[in-house]
């Protein structure tokens, strides 16, 4: 009978370590592990990015960081169950992008959530877009592109990844600022792009700046939608340069619900911050651009491209 | 347990209400995303009237065997959904603790009486059983399995 | 060729072999659990590879995918769960076998297959990577859909009983795969108003609750165990294999055309290992000498499903080595590790940095290799657990399992519930004739077939005939003749077997329960 009580006093305390709950306080967080939420599947470029942050997360915070998924709806799933019922109390923050987070609430009639009910801690990334097009290609730049798009409206067609994401409002931008007609094939995710463009089945792919790195052999790049020059692709001209006054993607950033602590939030800041810094070296060659863009200038991000993607999706939903 | 029931029938009118469910409830949607379903829709549609048609003309079944207890059938169905539920409720440690244990007593019962001994005999092996499943999941895999709605 | 040996040499250490027999045996376990697939074994194991040199974590890599897709095949024969979807083929005639006292004999013939298969998909991948790898672009969304509709015509075999309640299962899968936000389009469709919906239903969700709650009332009900206590071993681990082995390699069509079938299908980008075990599956059927005889306990079911589906994870690896292309789910993360260790896609891929990519590709080859003595051994040791244990832990201990596989999966409690009522339901359609494949069929397929048909639309919005794009080039004609040639051949015999001999078929309308009269056995 020894090992029965054995058992039982395991099975007791395995049972109230989880029925009382951590009643941290804020002075000394972290005091427990952190669960950072990945709203998409694994093997992502968010989660990928999530894992390269983890360990550094952890040292620097001293404390175990654990990265979870709930993918679904293009990470709306995950979002609305956040905003709905995660803590205030720093022990849970959760991966957000843009646009999605502002597309998804204007364009679903029930999204669940809201563009901005949580705290951004930070947003860490910016990714670009890029405008590819395969090496046998008859368009060596961006402008024989639009000449060749204003003389056969609908004909040229962009593949990118998912609906009303970074690439799609992309492509609808470029179409009212060069006022040309183009067919956006949304894939599902960046996976089948490559082959969809060498297997001459699209005119095109415009998507993040990191396929452009990736098919750098087998593609070639037209345009990014940076402000400055991507470091990964120096030869490349930005939108801007050529005239379309283009400049967006995605942003990857990392939010916290409405309420929690500032000193939390701040605590946050620095570690990601930092992180950001250790991990320019790796990121930087893949064609990420590092940011660490935190408080208000990150609602002030939200704000501007709210306004600037509102008409554009607005002008979509009534087609 | 044998019931009888035409089952092209049954097939057939539960293809006409999941069809129905569906078309129904229509949103306001762009083409691009109710082309492929609308066309499914009315492709169930079809396959379902077929087989009421057959229903009549050429039945393939006219009764269903439960195998085994009807009864029993039933308490295990709420047994699912009761763990489920008390999973949200009470948190996944408790919740299984207690559907684990009163699902094999009501399965042990069935081929034997249950003496007090032996069900304190099963503690231990539950115990070992729940927790080792549970520290795979949350530790190595880490997985955060829900801890109750009621606690907090 | 010298960095071939010179990876060959590094695998060929202690440290090297005991990381690819670690790897594949947590592979096994993780791929064994339902709910737990090969991308989320690799997603879970990724982290312990950052501490490793690229390569060893390479190598565990390749050993955990290898371990993970072979690891459903067990828990698909001994309790009917595929434990992941690339064996859901495998519980056609492999639960059959186990309720007929063969489970042993099913996983040694699934382990054989497994290890043929494994190597046979790196062989192919060493040797005819750049050919094959050209073959991948060719497949566009026309031709995709095509593909889906070929695999639609598999509903014909699967459904063996009613062939129009297997199309209405079809059809029931691909209305459920059009829950959630629409793949064009980016709307929410069939939400019934809960935002957790947008998800849609996880394909991995309906396969465990169709396939698993099934099983699990139905034991209820009855007061029976998972399999008959009589299926003891006869003789042991080595009379076993050497029968089964006989029996494979005796007449090995059917395990060559498993294999080949395999990697034709694993380098089309996006079908992946879900559907190649079920072609495989039905082709040996197809061209049996008796192919009624498959879904009752035929042992050449469970080869040709598991050696195909262990050719996808070599084989998968063509396109995405040669152009960074991911053929199955899995093959995602795998990518991301090679871009982290900044080893790039492309033929340059086996020459530049040919240690690291061919010590990755020999690390499965080993891997297959080693899944046979860690699959005989750990066969028997699950298989008597299973049939030892009494049958009132093993139903909570299988749903508590279903439970936590189904939560881990999307961290989703909504899921579990999902998963419940799915498979509730689907004990109740099993009931009325309408089996749980052919839904789970409709589901994998449907969103293929749905992608592939509106974006075809889309490329060609700007022609006279849009949906003539449909049939454009020549390689979707040719699936279009295929799709045809496909349905003529299985509808045809199934149709005249029907109306010209009704009495016989009606005892097997439901092959997944054995006869009341075996069972009845002491």
């Amino acid at each position: 009978m020894k090992i029965t009580t054995t058992q039982w006093v395991v099975s007791l305390s395995i049972l109230a370590a989880l029925v009382v709950p951590g009643v941290a306080a804020a002075q000394q967080y972290p005091e427990q592990p952190i669960t950072y939420t990945i709203p998409f599947d694994p093997g992502g470029i968010s989660d990928t990015t999530a894992r390269f942050q983890e360990p550094h997360l952890e040292e620097i915070l001293g404390t175990d960081v654990n990265v979870s998924h709930r993918p679904g709806g293009g990470g709306a799933v995950a979002w609305s169950q956040f905003q709905s019922g995660a803590e205030p109390t720093g022990y849970e923050m959760i991966g957000v992008n843009i646009p999605h987070i502002i597309a998804q609430p204007i364009m679903r009639n029930n999204a669940g959530y809201e563009t901005d009910n949580w705290e951004i801690v930070s947003f860490y990334h910016f990714t670009p877009t890029a405008l590819i097009v395969s090496e046998d290609s008859p368009f060596e730049t961006l402008d024989e592109l639009v000449a060749f798009a204003q003389e056969n409206p609908g004909v040229v067609t962009l593949a990118g990844s998912g609906s009303y994401s970074g690439s799609h409002l992309d492509v609808l931008r470029l179409e009212r600022e060069a006022g040309i007609d183009l067919t956006y094939v949304p894939f599902s995710g960046t996976g089948p792009l490559p082959a969809a463009l060498q297997g001459n089945h699209v005119s095109g792919l415009l998507d993040y700046t990191m396929l452009g790195v990736q098919m750098e052999d087998t593609g070639r790049v037209l345009a990014v939608s940076s402000e400055e020059r991507v470091p990964a692709l120096p030869d490349v001209p930005t939108f801007r340069e050529q005239g379309y006054d283009i400049v967006g993607g995605a942003y990857r950033g990392v939010a916290v619900p409405k309420g929690t602590p500032d000193e939390v939030i701040t605590k946050l800041e620095d570690a990601f911050a930092e992180t950001n810094e250790r991990i320019t070296e790796q990121q930087e060659p893949l064609g990420f651009v590092m940011t660490n863009i935190t408080g208000e200038e990150a609602d002030e991000i939200i704000g501007e491209l709210e306004t600037a993607y509102q008409p554009i999706l607005e002008d979509v939903q009534e087609e | 347990m044998i019931v009888r029931l035409n089952t092209d029938l049954a097939a057939g009118i539960l293809g006409l209400a999941f069809a129905a469910l569906l078309w129904l409830p229509r949103e306001e949607m762009g083409r691009l995303s109710i082309v492929f379903p609308r066309a499914m829709i009315i492709l169930t549609v079809l396959v379902a009237l077929a087989l009421v048609v057959k229903a009549f003309v050429k039945p393939a079944e006219r009764q269903i065997e439960i195998e085994g207890s009807p009864l029993r059938l039933v308490i295990a169905i709420a047994i699912l959904f009761a763990w489920w539920y008390a999973i949200g409720l009470i948190g996944f440690l408790m919740a299984t603790a207690i559907a684990f244990f009163g699902f094999t007593w009501f399965l042990a019962r069935i081929e034997m009486s249950v003496s007090a001994r032996r069900l304190i005999m099963w503690v231990p092996i539950m115990a070992l059983l729940i927790g080792v499943f549970y520290v795979a999941f949350t530790e190595v895999l880490s997985v955060r399995l829900p801890t109750g709605s009621i606690w907090s | 060729m010298e960095m071939f040996f010179q990876a060959l040499m590094s695998i060929l250490t202690f440290e090297g072999l005991l990381t690819i027999l670690v790897g594949v045996t947590a592979g096994l376990f993780i791929g064994s659990l339902p709910g737990l697939t090969a991308t989320m074994a690799l997603a879970v194991l990724l982290p312990f590879t950052f501490t490793m040199s690229p390569l060893q974590g390479l190598m565990a890599l390749g050993a955990v995918y290898m371990g993970s897709i072979y690891g459903g095949a067990f828990t698909a024969i001994l309790i009917n769960t595929p434990g992941t979807p690339s064996s859901i083929a495998t519980t056609f005639d492999g639960y059959p076998m186990a309720r007929q006292g063969k489970a042993y004999e099913a996983l040694v013939a699934a382990t054989i297959a497994s290890v043929v298969g494994g190597i046979v998909g790196v062989a192919f991948l060493l040797l005819l990577a750049p050919p094959l790898a050209r073959l991948a672009v060719v497949f566009g969304p026309a031709e995709m859909f095509w593909v889906a509709m070929l695999g639609l015509t598999l509903v014909a075999s699967l459904s063996s009983g009613s062939l129009l309640k297997g199309l209405l299962g079809g059809c029931f899968g691909i209305l459920l795969s059009t829950i959630g936000v629409s793949p064009v389009g980016g709307e929410t469709r069939f939400n019934f108003g809960i935002p957790a919906l947008q998800g849609g239903i996880e394909l991995i969700v309906a396969l465990i609750g169709l396939f698993v709650v099934p099983e699990v009332l139905s034991m209820a009900s009855q007061g029976r165990g998972a399999l008959p206590e009589s299926g003891k071993l006869e003789g042991g681990v080595g009379i076993a294999f050497r029968k089964m082995s006989r029996h494979i390699f005796g007449k090995p069509v059917n395990l060559i055309r498993s294999c080949i079938i395999g990697q034709i299908i694993a380098i089309i980008p996006g079908a992946g290992g879900n559907v190649t075990s079920l072609v495989a599956y039905n082709e040996a059927k197809r061209f049996s000498g008796k192919p009624d005889s498959f879904g009752k306990g035929n042992v050449d079911g469970v080869v040709a499903s598991e050696s195909s589906n262990n050719v996808m994870v070599a084989g998968s690896m063509v396109p995405l080595l040669t152009l960074g292309i991911p053929g199955a789910p899995a093959d995602a993360i795998i990518l991301g590790v090679l871009l982290m260790h900044g080893l790039r896609p492309g033929i340059d891929l086996f020459t530049e940095t040919g240690v690291l990519t061919n010590g990755f590709v020999l690390s499965m080859g080993f891997a297959a290799l080693f899944l046979l003595p860690v699959g005989l051994l750990g066969g028997r040791l699950i298989h008597r657990v299973v049939v030892k244990t009494p049958f009132y832990f093993m139903l909570p201990s299988i749903v508590m399992v279903t439970i936590l596989g189904t939560y881990a999966l999307r961290n989703s409690f909504l899921d579990v519930g999902l998963m419940l009522l799915l498979g509730t339901i689907g004990y109740f359609l099993r009931l009325i004739g309408i089996r749980a494949a052919p839904i789970v069929l409709g589901l994998i397929l449907g969103i293929i077939a749905e992608n592939g048909y509106v974006q075809t639309m889309l490329i060609s919005i700007a022609d006279p005939i849009p949906w003539l794009g449909l049939v454009e080039n020549p390689l979707s004609k040719v699936l279009v003749a295929l799709v045809l040639l496909s349905a003529a051949t299985s509808l045809l015999p199934s149709w005249l077997e029907r109306s010209g001999r009704m009495a016989k078929t009606t005892p097997d309308e439901n092959p997944d329960r054995v006869n009341p009269k075996e069972e009845g056995k002491p």
